[in-house]
Order: structure tokens, then sequence, then C-alpha cells
């Protein structure tokens, strides 16, 4: 299992891929209306602090997964527990960006197929993805996570004779509270989702450039969200933007003469195909270590077929995942994204400090 | 857990089945020679039972004839004249040249072959199953009575193809020679390219029964000893009856015996292949067959073609790229037919769509039915046309265009639109004829996925292919190399060929240690004749 190895710009691919995820059809900050762009500057300096705590908790803890990390740190009865709950988080992760994908396909592109086919469809593929290992996933990643920015540039440069660029006008209509509310919901997601990556970053080649990665590809991302922002804003308009469901979708429909729907579903495939085998590798590595057994490939048929069930029984319409995505979401994601991994990192450093010293004399 | 230890028994049962097995069918003649003749022939002639084929020739020689000899060759695969010329001759005439008390004792092979005879390739064998090893090989045995030893004398000759233009990669610029079936005129059609003593052949025999001599040839300095180790294991391993042309190798050493795509290529051209020594790969010279393996195999080799460095860049890299695209089209041309007119009829122009919907208008099959029949169709009239003599083929030609798919369309059976997808889905295909296989059957999967799920479907499968694609490895080369993972030297030559004097380093992929990956100096852009230059000398 040592074996696997994933090169930094892989990682780098795979993070932001990651973020993008379903940011792609779902503007994360559309609660703030015009000031999403300051709740994302907000919310994305946060989660690059947050994502710099997951760094620092994988570099003090080298080549140990989260459950490795937990077991230590919190005994070993505690931290089972608490890595079961990462193992149900990781897959109802899944499971909401397997419904998201599912709804927009089916709301958009193809309204008469079963939502479970689609589903289906594609975490057969996924599974595959999965099955032949993260380093396969990576090298994916690679061919096509640099597809998206693309893929963004087409659609903004075809828009570029509809923008109003004062739409975002006036700052601060409604007051600061709803920003920062926007900026906390934008702090889980899609930063504070990259926990699921504790798994993963003992895979990384170059240990020493994994807080670069980090850094880099959550500033990265922050400013690609500051830009669609912009973009759809600048093409919608607040009050459209306010009423549209995909508004990322909306907007490329825009377009005038030309049908390029298409890209805008490549893109949440690509980004919503990382996130989901990101998460189920996660899910099914973590079950693996504290079952037990010794090739998480016994897992992920389980698991990814859970996901899809859960995937279609957990919400009962497109409105009801978002409004729940909305209010409840953040909440139930803050032990998992941001108290756990705080705590992890006191107690790496605690522990690490009196060690670090020892190896200090002892050279 | 009972399942396990039944699989055990039965896996212990099997090997035990192979052993006896093997020793059935190996029966090896590890006895040495006598020192009589006539025993000695006794034993080969019961050995081959008679063979009509195998031709034995005793006769007597020295000056009083009171040594006795015999010839044992195989009739047709040995030069009869130079046999009578450069060993019988000798023998039975020359030797009445020397001095009738020379103190020769000729019942020594040693003492023949230095005096009499007059041939370069021969060899002492003392053991039987030597012996029968090179008279099967083609070699002329010389048996002596009274001498425990043989000569073989290679006098092979026998009827070869000669050098031609090879059928499947025919060249508008460069060289027209290809292989042949004799894998020592493929070897020296190598060497006479690369006349460095770095490049190494090393010799294998594979086969039980056909024993048949497979060379592995590479440049020393440059291809990675731990490739070539690999290499020399994977064929090693092979324990197989016959080996009839080097497919069989393929299927044998491929890292991917699952996989749709080839991990070995072939080539029948010396100077593609000379071209992929150089670069550090290993050659696979197998005799009895014009094609060559060379391992490893990249993805982007299949739409490389030797012309692309014989032709200027420009010209060049505008083909490449018209091979991607036309390998895009051959896969994906008729599921997205079937996806755009099925599901996404907002995707086309309405100006298009119309005359989409006119010509389907009195076609009575859903599309995907209809493009399945066209490319099953097209499938029989090419497998036709292959196998049929040349004049036929170019009936099955007329019949297939004129018949199918004129009359087809009249009937109304087809739609006029899938004719032109088919038939450029056809033209595309043997754009790249490396990828042509895998071509073929990605073509029906997709079109099965997009006439289920449309568009959504043909990305799931492209995603899946694309997966599959950059987990692949040949020989530890990743597949999609220099793509994924990303290689800027590499680049150069994938989408667009730079031009030659950009490329100064051969594939780091290929040449895992790095040593001598520099394959020019640089700075070797040709500059026009600039006057002042001349003037300072």
């Amino acid at each position: 299992m040592g074996k696997v190895r994933i090169s930094s710009i892989q990682l780098f691919l795979l993070l932001s891929g990651f973020l993008f995820g379903s940011t792609v059809i779902l503007a994360p900050a559309k609660g703030a209306k015009n000031d999403a762009w300051l709740a994302i500057l907000i919310g994305g300096a946060c989660g690059v602090l947050l994502m710099g705590v997951y760094a620092a908790i994988a570099l003090l803890n080298p080549s140990k997964t989260l459950v490795d990390i937990l077991e230590e740190k919190l005994g070993k009865v505690a931290g089972t527990i608490v890595a079961i709950l990462y193992v149900w988080y990781f897959i109802h992760l899944a499971s909401l960006v397997f419904r998201d994908f599912g709804e927009f396909i089916c709301s958009v592109t193809f309204p008469e197929m079963p939502m479970v086919v689609v589903i289906g469809l594609f975490a057969a593929v996924l599974l595959y993805a999965v099955n032949s290992g993260i380093e396969v996933v990576g090298r994916l990643s690679e061919l096509l996570v640099p597809l998206i920015p693309v893929i963004m540039l087409i659609i903004s440069l075809s828009l570029f004779t509809v923008h109003d660029f004062t739409a975002f006008l006036p700052i601060l209509e409604n007051g600061i509270t709803p920003v920062l509310k926007t900026a906390l919901s934008f702090i889980t997601f899609p930063f504070g989702e990259t926990v699921a990556f504790l798994m993963l970053f003992p895979h990384l080649n170059q240990k020493e450039k994994l807080k670069n990665v980090v850094l880099i590809s959550a500033i990265v991302s922050t400013l690609m969200q500051v830009l669609i922002f912009f973009r759809d804003i600048s093409v919608l308009g607040s009050g459209l933007m306010d009423r549209a469901t995909f508004i990322p979708h909306l907007t490329s429909l825009i377009i005038p003469e030309f049908n390029i729907e298409p890209l805008v579903d490549i893109n949440l495939l690509i980004g919503g195909g990382i996130k989901i085998s990101v998460c189920l590798y996660a899910a099914s590595r973590a079950l693996c270590q504290i079952a037990g057994i010794n090739d998480y490939r016994n897992l992920t048929g389980a698991i990814s077929t859970f996901c899809v069930v859960l995937s279609i029984w957990v919400h009962e319409s497109v409105l009801d995942l978002f409004s729940w995505t909305e209010k409840v979401w953040s909440y139930y994601s803050l032990p998992f994204q941001v108290f756990v991994p705080l705590l992890l990192l006191l107690l790496s450093l605690k522990k690490s400090k009196p060690s670090n010293a020892g190896t200090a004399n002892e050279k | 857990m009972f399942g396990y230890i039944l699989k055990k028994i039965r896996y212990s049962a099997l090997k035990r089945k192979n052993m006896s097995h093997d020793t059935a069918t190996d029966k090896n003649y590890n006895e040495p020679l006598l020192p009589d003749l006539e025993k000695n022939l006794d034993v080969i002639k019961s050995i081959l039972r008679d063979s009509s084929d195998v031709t034995v020739h005793e006769f007597n020689f020295g000056h009083d004839r009171r040594y006795k000899g015999a010839l044992v060759f195989i009739d047709n695969m040995v030069d009869k004249e130079e046999i009578h010329k450069n060993i019988l001759k000798p023998l039975m005439y020359d030797v009445l040249l020397l001095k009738k008390d020379v103190d020769m004792d000729f019942t020594k092979i040693d003492i023949i072959r230095k005096n009499l005879i007059s041939v370069m390739d021969s060899q002492k064998v003392t053991l039987l199953a030597d012996l029968l090893d090179s008279l099967l090989t083609g070699t002329t045995i010389l048996l002596v009575d009274g001498s425990k030893e043989a000569l073989a004398v290679n006098l092979r000759k026998w009827e070869a193809r000669s050098i031609e233009e090879p059928g499947t990669e025919a060249v508008v610029r460069g060289p027209r020679e290809g292989f042949n079936e004799n894998a020592n005129v493929s070897i020296a059609l190598i060497r006479r390219k690369i006349k460095d003593p770095d490049l190494c052949i090393e010799k294998l025999k594979i086969g039980m029964r056909t024993k048949t001599d497979v060379y592995i040839v590479y440049l020393k300095s440059v291809a990675n000893p731990k490739l070539i180790e690999e290499i020399r294991n994977r064929i090693g391993r092979i324990k197989i009856d016959a080996i009839l042309e080097s497919g069989y190798i393929e299927q044998f050493i491929e890292d991917a015996p699952y996989s749709i795509f080839p991990t070995v290529s072939n080539s029948e051209k010396p100077d593609k292949v000379v071209a992929k020594i150089l670069e550090g790969r290993a050659a696979i010279v197998v005799d009895g067959t014009p094609f060559v393996l060379i391992v490893p195999m990249l993805f982007i080799e299949s739409f490389q073609s030797g012309e692309d460095y014989y032709a200027r860049p420009f010209l060049a890299s505008i083909m490449r790229i018209i091979r991607f695209l036309s390998f895009i089209i051959s896969t994906l041309g008729p599921a997205f037919y079937v996806a755009l007119t099925v599901f996404h009829q907002e995707l086309i122009p309405t100006q298009l769509l119309i005359s989409i919907a006119a010509g389907r208008e009195r076609v009575p099959f859903p599309a995907i039915l209809e493009a399945g029949l066209m490319l099953f169709t097209f499938d029989v009239l090419r497998e036709a046309g292959v196998r049929l003599p040349k004049p036929v083929g170019q009936t099955i030609g007329i019949v297939g265009a004129l018949v199918l798919g004129q009359a087809s369309v009249e009937a109304g059976l087809i739609s006029p639109i899938m004719v032109i997808v088919v038939s450029s889905t056809a033209i595309a295909s043997f754009a790249v004829p490396a990828q042509t296989d895998s071509g073929t059957i990605l073509r029906y999967i997709y079109l099965g996925l997009a006439g289920i799920a449309g568009g959504f479907g043909v990305i799931m499968g492209l995603l899946a292919t694309l997966l599959h694609l950059s987990s692949l490895r040949s020989f530890g080369v990743p597949y999609l190399w220099p793509v994924v993972p990303f290689n800027l030297s590499g680049i150069k030559d994938v989408f667009i060929r730079m031009p030659v004097w950009t490329m100064q380093k051969r594939p780091s992929v290929i040449i895992w240690d790095n040593i001598d990956s520099i394959r020019q100096s640089p700075g070797l852009m040709p500059s026009p004749y600039k006057e002042d230059k001349d003037d300072s000398k």
C-alpha cells in the first residue's frame, strides 16, 4: 500500500478539481446576493487557513492517514468511533455530490431519464476509477482538470458582449450579517470538505511541497470563484441570479446563437467525478483501516452502491436538497471539518514538541 | 474456506499433471555420439523415422578409400552445389593432392575441418541432441567412422522472399525496404543502419517444437538495463510448443492482456524500428515473420508515422492533428450522430435539423439500429475485401459502395446523412492503423452507450476509456506519456512535430536513468549565410 505515489502536480490538480466540484453548477455563495464576492473572499481566506490546518496535521504526522492520526491522538476506542463517523461523513458527502450531479443532468439535459440510471452509470465509471487506484485518478486529473479553466474561459469570452460590469453594486446593501453567514457556508463547502484529503496526503511523493500545493490550490480556486461570480452577476444581474437554480448553466445558455451547454456538463463531470472518487477512496480506505482489511478495493463496490442509494433516498427534490445544503450542511459539517481537525492539530503540536526537542538533543 | 482449500488441491493436482506432462513430451537425446558410423546413422534414422526429405549420403574417402563417412542433411534446406564443392570434393578428390604418406588421421574431425573442408561456418557436435538441433535447422552433418564427433557445416539455402516494400506501411517519402521472413535479413537491415558497436543482438530459442529464433535488439548505452532484463524475463517465461509469428510473443509479454489497447507496437520497416531503438526501446525480431515487435509502446506512437520526421515540420504537424481528429471521428462519429439526433436535437442548427429530419422521414428503424447496421455492413465489407483475391475485392468495393450505399438510401432503409456519417467514419478509421482494433471496438461500445443514454452515455464511456488509458503501462512506462504525466520535452512531438533540431533529448521516460539522453548538440538551428562572418575570416 505504501507504494502508491502521487506527484505534487497531481495532488494540486486533484485538490483544485475537488474544490471546483459541484460549485461548477451551484454558486456556493448565493445567499449573499450582490455581495457574494465579498463572502467568497472572506470565506476563501478562512478556507485557506483551514486547509493549512489540514496540511499542518499531515506534516506533523508524516505518512499517517486520518484514521491512524485519530487512533493515535484520541486513543483506540474514541479514535475508532470518530473515524467511523468520518467514514459516514465521506459517504454522505459523496452521495450529496451524486445527487447534485443527478439533479443537474436530470433537470437540464435529460429530463426523461430516471435519476438512478444517471447516477448509477456515473457511479459505475467512478467505481472503476477508484478500483484502478488513486494514482490513476491522479493521472486522470492531470488530463482533465486543465479543461475546467479552459471551458470557463470559453464561456466567459463568448459572453463578452453581454456584460454589465456594474451589476454587483451596491456593496453591502443588506449589511454584513448575510455576508458572514454565507462566508461560513463557503468555508464548509467546498474548502472544509478537503478534510477527505487527509487520507490521501500520505501518498504525496514530495512531502516538502505539501504546504505549497494545498495553499496554492485553495487560493487559485478562491480567485476562480470570484471571477465566476463576477461573470455570472454581470451577465445575469442580481434578480435573475437570485431565482436561478443552476446559475453557471443559465449563464452559458445566454451565449447568443450557440449552445455550449454540454461544456458545463463536462465541467461538472470532471469536478464532481474527482470529488466523488476522492470521497469514495477516503471512505473505503478509512473503513479498511478501521476493520483491518488489507485491500480497500473489497469495500469500494459496496460503498459506492450505498452512496447511489443514499443519494436518491436522502432528499425528496432538488429544492429540498438545496435548502438543506444551505441551512443544515455547514453546521452539520463543522465538527468534522473544523473542531476535530483543530483538536488533532493541538494534540499533534503538543505531542510533537517534546519529541522534536528529544531528536534535537540526540543530534 | 472450503473453496480456498479446494482451489489449493486443484492447483497442486494441476501442477503435478503439468510436471508429468513436461517430462513426457521433452524427449531429450542427451547421449553422446558413438564412434561407429553405422550405429550413429541407424539412431538418427530411427529418430527421424525415415522422413523422405532427410538425405543420408555415405561415401569413402582418403587415398585408399579406407575412411568411411556420411553426410546427413535435409533436402531443400541446403545448397547441394556448395556441399559438393566444399565438402565432398575436398574429401574425395582434393585429398589426393596430399602426399600419400602424409601423417593425417582422418578419423579426427578437427583434422578434417582444418585441412580439407573449405567452409568457414562449421561447428563440432558431440551430443546427439545438438546434432539433431543443427540438422533440423538446415545445417549439413558430416559423420566419420571412428570419430565420436560430427561436424555441422552451415550451408543453408532455401527459397525466401526478397526485400520488398511492406504492404502495411507504405510511404511517399522515406526508405521503401521492409523486413522479410528471414530474421537474419531483418537483423542485417537493422545493423546496416546503426553502425555502432553498442548495438546488441541477443538470441533466444522459443518454442519446444518450432525452436524459433527470437532476437532482442537494443542499444546497450541507451536502453535501460532494467527494461532489457524485464524483456528477457518475460520472453524466457514462455513455454509453448510453437511460435509461428511475433503475435504469439506479443500476447505472452504484453502488460495488459485484457485491454483493447495494444501495449506492444510492431513494424515492418527498418527505419521505423531503428528510430525506436535509438530512442532507447528494444526490438524483438522473430524468425518467420516480417513484423518486428517494439517495446515499450506509448499511446502517442500510434499517431506518429516515420514520414512525419522526413517531411518538413509544418505539414507533418498538420497531418498529426488530422490523425488525432480522424481517430476521434472514427471512434465517436456514429455515436455523436445518434446522440445528437435522438437526445440532443437542440444542439443541431435548425437548418441541418430540418434536413436530417427530412432524410429520416421514410426510415423505419431507430437511429441506433440504423447506425449499427451500417457499421456492421462496413466491417463485413472490409473483412471480405481483405480476404478476397484482389480483382474480386474491387468488385466487393463497388457492390458495397453502390448497391448498399445508394440502393439502401433509395429503398428507404437508411437515411442519406447516416451514409455520410458511416462512410466518413470508415475513411477516418484507416488514418491511424495502429489503433484500428481498439477503434473498431470502441466505435460499437460508444454507439451502444449513445443509444442508451445519449451524450451522457458517450461522455461516461469516454471517461472510462481515459481512466483505462491512464492506468495502462507498457513495460513500466505510463501509456499516455508525455501528456500524463506531463513532460515538456516530450510534448514537442505529440500534437505537433517540432523541427528536428529542437528535439535534443531522447524520451526521458524510456531511458529511466537519464543516461545518454542528449541525442544532438544544441544550437543546430540552421541560419542563412552571414556576410560579415565571412569577412572577418
